[in-house]
């Protein structure tokens, strides 16, 4: 295998990395390939790819709360500090109008950046914020929701919440990321909600579950009074976040009484253990006996 | 270069399960050097294949494998053929016919259906290891059902010492789950719009024991491993349970709480209030 392709392979590694596990991951792949100078350059498109897609959030520079790194907030060079349309790594905070750079390995920020918002969207964002926060002190113990707008649009905005617990001293993680796009002129609420947990405890047990949601908005949900509207849209959030978690916990009852039983039986029909000496045959039993000699014991 | 193959083992334990073919395969071919370590340390699910001679199902892994060729535990035949395949001491066959017969009953008492099979092996020092294979899938009745597998791998090695002999037992349990029934608005009445997902459950967990039972004839090895895998999977399986269904659920319903977190903060307080309230 040459380095390119070795690269290659870590990098799918990387990307496999259970939620708050990507430094273990990366500190094996490093012993395995043991060349850190190649391997640094070479999976930083990696890590890249894995904190967008997992919703790392960053600590926006100069302020007191995070924000989530994503494909959503990612600011386009425009030709000043590089080519245009060149990757950067300069994403945004629009709750506190500031661009900051982010170093995918150390997960620092750094750089802030004032950022005008879009005038005509802005009001409704911030509406859609301020309902973000309260929905995420409602039901979340240690989340993190951004809400951005579109580029180019007006009348849509993405609502990302990320939640993680890490817990590597009792050998489990979880992460839960739903985001969810809001489109006033189509009409329309498009959602996904994504859930990993790994235990890993003598053994490594992960569950994964997707689920995606598209709905068209209640009619009550309008442009203007923004405040309202976005209140009712968090209500309809808030009922299918429940309403999923109802639905895993059938998911868990369906598996538990059908799946898990259908594969193993706790005990035998007869309720009670194997009678080893029956299982073994009189007549199998006796034909082993009577070689006895040849097997030799004493 | 100890250490690397730790890396690889803390690797595999982290990484999906539901992936460990591909990524056992991508080390393999990366570090072809430790191939051996990473095969004979990483439990990959169970293949099934057919004794051409008897036409019974059996399991292979890497404990029946001969390069490229797997030893059927009912013909004892290689396939592909092999001229000279390893196979065990004729007395240690005898023996591994019997276990075959006695752990396809427990099978068959326990699963209900599945495969099974049994691999003795011969040890330098006189004594002998085997290993006990169960699998069994389950396929959907209805579309919407949940499908699953397990896997059961006990690795075991026996020492005689007079009457008694001396076992340790290593036992891995692969167990998967996938549901994909969209059963959300089957209790009120269907909410507009559609939603479509995929729950899946899967992993494996691994235990050791040691102990010491009486030998009155060769017979005896097979009743005290039975004995000893019985017991093992009745507590693993309890094991898996509790993981499963109760362990990585509360995580779920811990990063997202139910019920209003911020009305029970009231509530709390207002409790609070009262209890100063009734002290005064």
């Amino acid at each position: 295998m040459d380095s390119a392709e070795r690269i290659q392979v870590a990098s799918k590694f990387l990307l496999q990395a259970p939620p708050g596990e990507i430094n273990d991951v990366l500190n094996d792949v490093r012993n395995i390939i043991s060349d850190d100078d190649q391997l640094q350059e070479g999976v930083l498109p990696a890590l890249r790819e894995y904190n967008l897609a997992q919703f790392m959030t960053a600590d926006v520079p100069g302020h007191q709360h995070q924000s989530i790194v994503s494909d959503a907030d990612r600011v386009l060079n425009t030709g000043e500090d590089g080519e245009e349309g060149e990757e950067t790594d300069r994403f945004w905070d629009p709750r506190s109008r500031t661009s900051f750079r982010f170093d995918h390995l150390s997960l620092e920020t750094s750089d802030p950046q004032p950022v005008e918002p879009d005038e005509e969207s802005e009001p409704f964002r911030m509406a859609l914020e301020q309902s973000s926060l309260t929905y995420l002190a409602a039901h979340f113990h240690d989340g993190v929701a951004s809400v951005f707008p579109v580029a180019g649009s007006t009348s849509r905005f993405i609502i990302q919440i990320v939640a993680n617990k890490y817990n590597p001293s009792n050998f489990w993680s979880g992460r839960w990321r739903s985001e969810y796009t809001v489109d006033l002129d189509e009409r329309q609420l498009q959602g996904k909600i994504l859930v990993n947990v790994h235990y890993y405890e003598q053994g490594n047990v992960q569950l994964s579950t997707t689920h995606t949601i598209a709905l068209p908005l209640p009619p009550a949900i309008t442009p203007s009074p923004a405040s309202s509207s976005a209140s009712k849209i968090f209500a309809v959030i808030e009922a299918e976040e429940g309403k999923y978690q109802d639905a895993l916990n059938d998911a868990y009852t369906e598996m538990g009484e059908k799946t898990f039983k259908g594969l193993r039986r706790a005990l035998p029909m007869t309720r009670s253990k194997l009678d080893w000496d029956r299982v073994l045959g009189y007549k199998l039993g006796a034909e082993l006996t009577s070689n006895k000699g040849v097997f030799g014991v004493a | 270069m100890a250490d690397l193959v730790d890396s690889m083992l803390d690797l595999m334990r982290r990484l999906p399960p539901t992936h460990v073919e591909e990524n056992v395969s991508a080390l393999v071919q990366m570090c072809p050097d430790y191939a051996d370590d990473l095969l004979g340390s990483v439990d990959q699910p169970l293949k099934v294949m057919t004794d051409k001679a008897t036409g019974k199902d059996y399991l292979v892994c890497d404990y029946n494998r001969d390069g490229e060729s797997y030893r059927s535990p009912w013909s004892n035949e290689y396939d592909p053929p092999l001229e000279d395949g390893t196979v065990p001491s004729s007395k240690l066959r005898k023996l591994e016919i019997a276990a075959n017969e006695a752990f396809d009953t427990y099978r068959e008492m326990y699963y209900e259906g599945g495969v099974s099979s049994v691999f003795l092996w011969d040890l330098d020092d006189g004594g002998f290891a085997g290993v006990v294979l169960l699998k069994k899938i389950l396929t959907p009745a209805a579309p919407g059902e949940p499908s699953g597998s397990w896997d059961s791998i006990h690795v075991f090695e026996a020492a005689e010492r007079g009457r008694q002999a001396h076992y340790k037992l290593t036992s891995t349990i692969m167990l998967q789950m996938v549901d994909r029934g969209a059963r959300e608005g089957a209790k009120d009445a269907a909410p507009e719009g559609t939603r479509a997902g995929e729950v899946s459950l899967s992993g494996s967990m691994t235990r050791q024991t040691e102990q010491d039972w009486p030998l009155q004839d060769q017979t005896s090895h097979i009743t005290n491993t039975g004995r000893m895998i019985e017991e093992m999977e009745i507590k693993m399986r309890n094991l898996l349970q509790e993981v499963y269904f109760g362990k990585t659920r509360d995580v779920v319903f811990d990063l997202r709480s139910v019920d209003d977190l911020e009305k029970q903060r009231r509530q709390r307080e207002l409790q609070k209030e009262l209890v100063g309230f009734i002290k005064r």
